[in-house]
């Protein structure tokens, strides 16, 4: 046997990925990343934007940039070696996209070694952020990029709708991960059941599957139970017209506590604002044409506030 | 929500200033406002409703002094009852035979209102360890090393002194 001591090597400073998903289209997923990735650049940080939200990307016009001429898809389908080649400057210092955009309508469902390798070199990417922009929905991808984030924010508006598609991402994502923590074939029958909506134990929330797990084989449950910790989706609320709007994502926090068992967070919000939406149209970022702007301040204070919550510090 | 405290219901700390519970109603009703979106898709009209009554109870309570101040003499009888503190939430001498058995840890822990599977959530051990140490499984333990490293999780847990608790049980373990 070897007396040897393991050698401690340094690490270097981890990059960080960070996501931006949310249960529905049309609520300003793709505006909300370009603000925030151009924020987080400002600050200081190397950010790298990945348009993940493949069949319907369109972050490159939100940032004012045109359709690149290589995107994710030549990664995907191996047409370019280096996941850095198909990475294009942006007018912005520190800043740049990897466009989802062109032929990748078929490619919303890559397959499961396509998305491992895809993971990997995104991390490998010399930046501090990849900050990426998942699709609407609940598939598999969106789902899988959310959990692997370091941050992982969900984009609400508030709206009855926006909300309850938060939720049910939330729920997808977290069964997900549960069942990823799950080697005990009996609990895993148990979360399989419990995915099912019309499930007739009428298993409706993560707490409720614990439970169940617990009575039926508790050996199971720490390991559930430290994936379900580990959890954390952030709020961020877009859109909001008022001060009662503003403290939704407050009440999305608590009612995540009471109701799901899950340990949610509270990003913070961003205010309606024309201007947004006019600089959309002339295909202009809307935070870089007005950063004093309401909204701007707004995604400045969300991405200060994620900064300083960072498990670790980067030298700037 | 029907067992929690009236502090509980309103996510409060004891001490709480009536500015903090003024906050902390107005943020708990909206959550559960029959207009808002937070519980929209979470709970039906009736659990809304329902939950809305529970916070207004607990808010009518805890914001007038002389009905608090009752209900805290009430929670803390409560809490006396169950052997652990006296009325004024002072902590009382706990006294277990020594050596202790598995039978006396796990009644002083249901006083306690610990469950083993928050034990076993804590410590990262599983339950069915717990299990064996509290129905003096000895033959289904670990070697002891380990047994009064769990031992130690546990009484720390309950609020039993660590080494004490671990030395006193190991005493009965048949030599291996």
């Amino acid at each position: 046997m070897s007396n040897a001591l393991p050698v401690l090597v340094p690490r270097a400073p981890r990059r960080q990925m960070w996501s931006v998903g949310g249960g529905k289209g049309g609520i300003g997923k793709s505006v909300l990343t370009a603000a925030l990735g151009w924020q987080l650049a400002r600050l200081g940080k190397r950010v790298v934007l990945v348009d993940a939200d493949l069949g319907g990307a369109n972050l490159h016009t939100c940032l004012g940039v045109p359709a690149p001429q290589r995107s994710l898809a030549d990664f995907v389908m191996r047409r370019v070696e280096h996941i850095e080649d198909v990475a294009v400057e942006t007018n912005f210092p520190r800043l740049r996209l990897i466009s989802g955009a062109a032929d990748m309508l078929t490619a919303a469902n890559i397959k499961h070694q396509q998305k491992v390798r895809l993971l990997n070199r995104l991390r490998a990417i010399d930046a501090d952020i990849i900050l990426m922009d998942l699709g609407a929905g609940t598939s598999f991808n969106a789902i899988d990029f959310f959990l692997v984030s370091d941050v992982s924010l969900l984009l609400v508006v508030p709206e009855p709708t926006s909300v309850e598609n938060g939720y049910r991402f939330i729920k997808s994502a977290l069964f997900r991960r549960l069942r990823g923590a799950c080697d005990v074939p009996e609990a895993r029958e148990i979360l399989d059941f419990a995915m099912d909506p019309s499930n007739l134990r009428g298993i409706r929330t993560p707490v409720e599957l614990l439970s169940a797990v617990e009575n039926e084989c508790p050996a199971a449950l720490p390991p559930l139970q430290a994936a379900l910790a580990a959890f954390r989706p952030r709020f961020v609320v877009n859109q909001v017209r008022g001060p009662a709007d503003a403290a939704i994502g407050q009440q999305l926090v608590t009612a995540c506590a009471r109701h799901l068992g899950i340990r949610a967070g509270n990003a913070g919000f961003v205010y309606h604002d024309d201007a947004v939406w006019q600089a959309v149209r002339q295909r202009r970022l809307f935070a870089a044409e007005d950063p004093e702007g309401r909204a701007a301040q707004n995604v400045r204070q969300i991405a200060r506030g994620l900064l300083q919550g960072e498990p670790m510090s980067f030298d700037w | 929500m029907a067992q929690l405290t009236h502090y509980e219901a309103l996510d409060v700390e004891r001490g709480a200033t009536p500015e903090a519970l003024e906050k902390a109603y107005q943020h708990n009703l909206a959550v559960y406002d029959e207009a808002g979106v937070a519980t929209y898709s979470l709970l039906d009209g009736d659990q809304r409703r329902a939950a809305r009554g529970r916070i207004e109870e607990a808010y009518r309570v805890l914001s007038d002094p002389a009905l608090r101040a009752a209900y805290d003499t009430e929670l803390a009888l409560r809490r006396a009852a169950s052997g652990t503190v006296d009325a004024a939430g002072r902590r009382l001498p706990v006294t277990l035979p020594d050596p202790v058995t598995g039978a006396d840890l796990k009644r002083f822990r249901e006083s306690r209102g610990v469950t083993l599977a928050k034990i076993a959530a804590d410590s990262k051990v599983g339950k069915r360890t717990f299990e064996d140490i509290e129905g003096d499984r000895f033959e289904r333990l670990p070697a002891v090393v380990y047994v009064r490293g769990f031992l130690q999780e546990y009484a720390r847990a309950v609020g039993l002194d660590p080494r004490a608790t671990a030395e006193s049980f190991l005493a009965r373990l048949p030599r291996r």
